[in-house]
């Protein structure tokens, strides 16, 4: 047993590794903690496009300390996501979105997000539309969880073009006099088709969310009673009947052969709320001057709309709550808008000329800054209950099975109450 | 005593034990003898304890616990009701029902073409490495790129799966909507999960084969037995350990299905398996009912429901299999 080299020196390389990583494992943890001087990343979890791109590299360049992490991700993935970690009492964003579907089940959680009441958020109540700020405002009025980032309201973007080839008129005014309901546009549709062959709609279930949204109540009351009667019965029983009628493409929204859709012209209309405009530039750049916006059939109503909130368990609320109130700011909601579309929930902005005198050039100059502030301001909204993120899949998938032709059109129905009951326990 | 070996007697160099030194050298012996071994090999029990016992237990206190993170108020000990949900929930006999299909449709052709590849690999062939490389590339595919480009594959649309039919003349008024019904989703399904296995298995019953001596194969072909004869009569009765490993990975494997099935839904977090349920699996049905509904107590039991059925699914596999491969028992 020779040994090749001394004790001292294999006791120094032993105790050497091991304090390395000791340092190691701590040099992680003090740097991870909140330095009030030192660097923060603001992590923001939310989907689709909020316009934050540009934004985020202003703010970086104003504050040099702050770097701020953008992570968009699915939709219903995000709000599942942001539930449990907020149970689990770790891993939630610095700033979580939350869109108007989901904000009943986390408002009822108030306690886990950061109170934005204390936070001196109170002051910018009145630049609210009211239902807006109350949309985020816990039960007792005691906790403001969020603040309103866009509202949706409701229009039909529709391809030039493909009205032009179809032999229907396709300046703005005048498609919006096709259809003043919902069954004028039904006819269109038959018309379109029989004409082109090709599908009038992306899909069923894209009309009826905004049919949807145009009823008094939703599929909640305000005792959270599914009702499914009401509201949805009208809405499903359309979504059905335009199926049948060959309108839709029966593209999923948001996957991507819907995108794909948007290039090959795989259907002429689409409902599309002020968040709409955004996904339509991103994904079919080439189309650019092709569409125009046209009023929504049965007037008005709202799809949609987000807000941002400050999960309590953050190492950076302060900081969180610097970055938002600089959000909410005029110049940055107006910039927001400008690029994305999203319109402001601060009805005071609507008058501003930046808004009110904005034409969108992708969407054929149509003076967008006039459509959606006209439909914002006239809205009551509905009541969207505790699990309408959930019940509102489970009956998407209803329509989907009567599109792809599993489900028969007259079963329909009696499915989706099944479904809804199901997704509701 | 061979003047050679004229070294000082060993006696003289060990001196007896005295001294702490000496003791505490000895201590370190028995200790290196009697408790190292132990030492080596705790970091696996360590691990194993961690990350699979422990939550297997855990897994079993929580099935039998109400646990919603929706609703963080609804708490407290379920009894059996969780267990007792499983018999009348429809969506659990949907989603059992579809991996079984499933499972049927892949494990099956895998293992006979698996045989059949590997026989063909085990003649003397040219370029034999390459063959035998590239019936294991799919394997080391990873599963999400794969599953990817066969999700473009089976297109409604624009799909190669419906424009290859196309040719023959299926389908052309009307393209097959691979997500639609169940038997399309289940055949586009196990297409996946088959060319994913069949080299890897088909690797392993050749290594197997090779240990089976040539006189054999001889002696039967002189008895005039063709290949086909030769694959069934020697080839499988003499790799049946093998061939009974590979059914006890596949049960298990093809019952726990959840990536490709997962992935192939457009939307590919949804985890409904389809707008209808067509081909969501037991798997995938769990990661709905706990991370999607929140719903942990009874997604638990349905973990605990999978875990008995694999292990009965697995033990009547081996059983036959051992029947039908010519075994004794």
């Amino acid at each position: 047993m020779k040994r090749s080299t001394p004790r001292w020196l294999r006791v120094a390389a032993v105790s050497l590794a091991v304090g390395s990583l000791v340092v190691a494992c701590s040099g992680r943890s003090t740097t991870g903690g909140s330095g009030s001087g030192g660097e923060v990343t603001l992590t923001i979890n939310f989907w689709g496009d909020f316009g934050l791109q540009d934004l985020k590299a202003k703010y970086e360049a104003e504050h040099t300390n702050v770097k701020i992490a953008l992570n968009s991700g699915e939709y219903n993935a995000q709000h599942e996501d942001l539930q449990k970690k907020l149970i689990a009492g770790s891993g939630a964003p610095d700033i979580a979105a939350i869109d108007e579907g989901f904000i009943v089940q986390f408002r009822s959680q108030a306690d886990k997000f950061v109170n934005l009441l204390d936070s001196g958020a109170g002051k910018y109540e009145s630049n609210y539309l009211p239902w807006k700020w109350k949309q985020s405002l816990s039960a007792d009025g005691a906790t403001q969880i969020g603040l309103g980032t866009d509202v949706g309201g409701l229009a039909m973007c529709y391809r030039t073009d493909l009205f032009e080839a179809a032999g229907l008129p396709t300046e703005r005014d005048q498609v919006s006099a096709l259809w003043p309901t919902w069954d004028d546009f039904l006819a269109v549709g038959q018309q379109y088709v029989a004409k082109t062959n090709k599908k009038f709609v992306d899909n069923a279930t894209n009309l009826f969310n905004p049919i949807l949204g145009q009823q008094q109540v939703g599929f909640y009351d305000e005792g959270e009673q599914l009702r499914m009667d009401g509201g949805p019965k009208v809405a499903f029983d359309f979504a059905v009947k335009a199926a049948d009628a060959g309108l839709s493409a029966n593209l999923t929204s948001f996957q991507a052969d819907w995108d794909k859709g948007f290039t090959n012209g795989s259907f002429a209309v689409l409902a599309c709320p002020a968040w709409m405009l955004g996904h339509i530039q991103n994904t079919a750049p080439g189309t650019k001057g092709k569409w125009d916006i046209a009023a929504v059939p049965g007037g008005g109503g709202n799809w949609g709309g987000s807000f941002l909130t400050i999960p309590k368990q953050g190492k950076n609320v302060d900081e969180a709550y610097k970055f938002l109130e600089w959000l909410i700011q005029p110049e940055q909601q107006i910039e927001i808008f400008k690029t994305v579309g999203n319109l402001p929930s601060q009805p005071g902005l609507y008058a501003d000329p930046a808004i009110a005198d904005f034409k969108n050039e992708f969407f054929n100059s149509a003076p967008v800054g006039q459509i959606f502030p006209k439909m914002a301001e006239g809205l009551t909204p509905q009541y969207l209950g505790r699990k309408n993120g959930p019940t509102r899949v489970a009956v998407e998938n209803v329509i989907n099975r009567v599109q792809n032709g599993t489900l028969k059109s007259d079963a329909a129905w009696a499915e989706a109450i099944k479904e809804a009951d199901k997704a509701n326990k | 005593m061979p003047t050679t070996r004229a070294a000082p007697e060993p006696g003289t160099r060990r001196r007896p034990p005295t001294g702490r030194s000496t003791t505490w050298r000895d201590r370190l012996h028995r200790f290196d003898v009697r408790y190292v071994p132990y030492l080596l090999i705790a970091p696996f029990f360590l691990l194993f304890f961690v990350f699979g016992l422990f939550p297997m237990i855990f897994n079993g206190v929580v099935a039998l616990r109400h646990w919603r993170l929706d609703e963080p108020d609804r708490t407290g000990w379920a009894g059996v009701e969780n267990f007792r949900r499983l018999f009348t929930d429809g969506d659990f006999g949907n989603a059992l029902y579809n991996t079984f299909g499933i499972f049927l449709l892949s494990t099956v052709p895998q293992l006979l073409l698996a045989l059949i590849i590997a026989s063909m690999l085990n003649r003397r062939l040219r370029a034999q490495t390459w063959w035998r490389v590239s019936a294991l590339l799919p394997y080391i595919t990873p599963i999400t790129a794969s599953t990817l480009v066969f999700n473009v594959f089976f297109a409604r649309d624009l799909g190669m799966a419906n424009w290859a039919l196309g040719l023959l003349g299926i389908g052309t008024e009307n393209p097959i909507d691979w997500r639609a019904d169940k038997l399309h989703s289940w055949i586009a399904i196990a297409t996946m999960v088959n060319w994913k296995w069949i080299g890897y298995n088909a690797l392993l019953y050749l290594a197997a084969m090779q240990s089976i001596p040539r006189d054999v194969y001889e002696a039967s072909a002189l008895d005039g037995a063709g290949p086909w004869r030769q694959l069934w009569r020697i080839t499988v009765p003499m790799i049946r350990p093998v061939v009974i490993f590979t059914v006890v990975l596949s049960t298990i494997g093809g019952l726990q299905l959840f990536t490709e099935p997962m992935l192939f839904d457009l939307n590919a977090q949804a985890a409904t398996g389809g707008a209808g349920g067509e081909w969501q699996t037991v798997a995938q049905l769990i990661y709905k009912v706990g991370w999607k509904d929140l719903n942990l107590g009874y997604a638990a039991a349905m973990s605990w429901a999978l875990f008995l059925i694999i292990l009965v699914v697995a033990a009547l596999n081996t059983l036959l299999t051992n029947r039908i491969s010519g075994g004794r028992k």
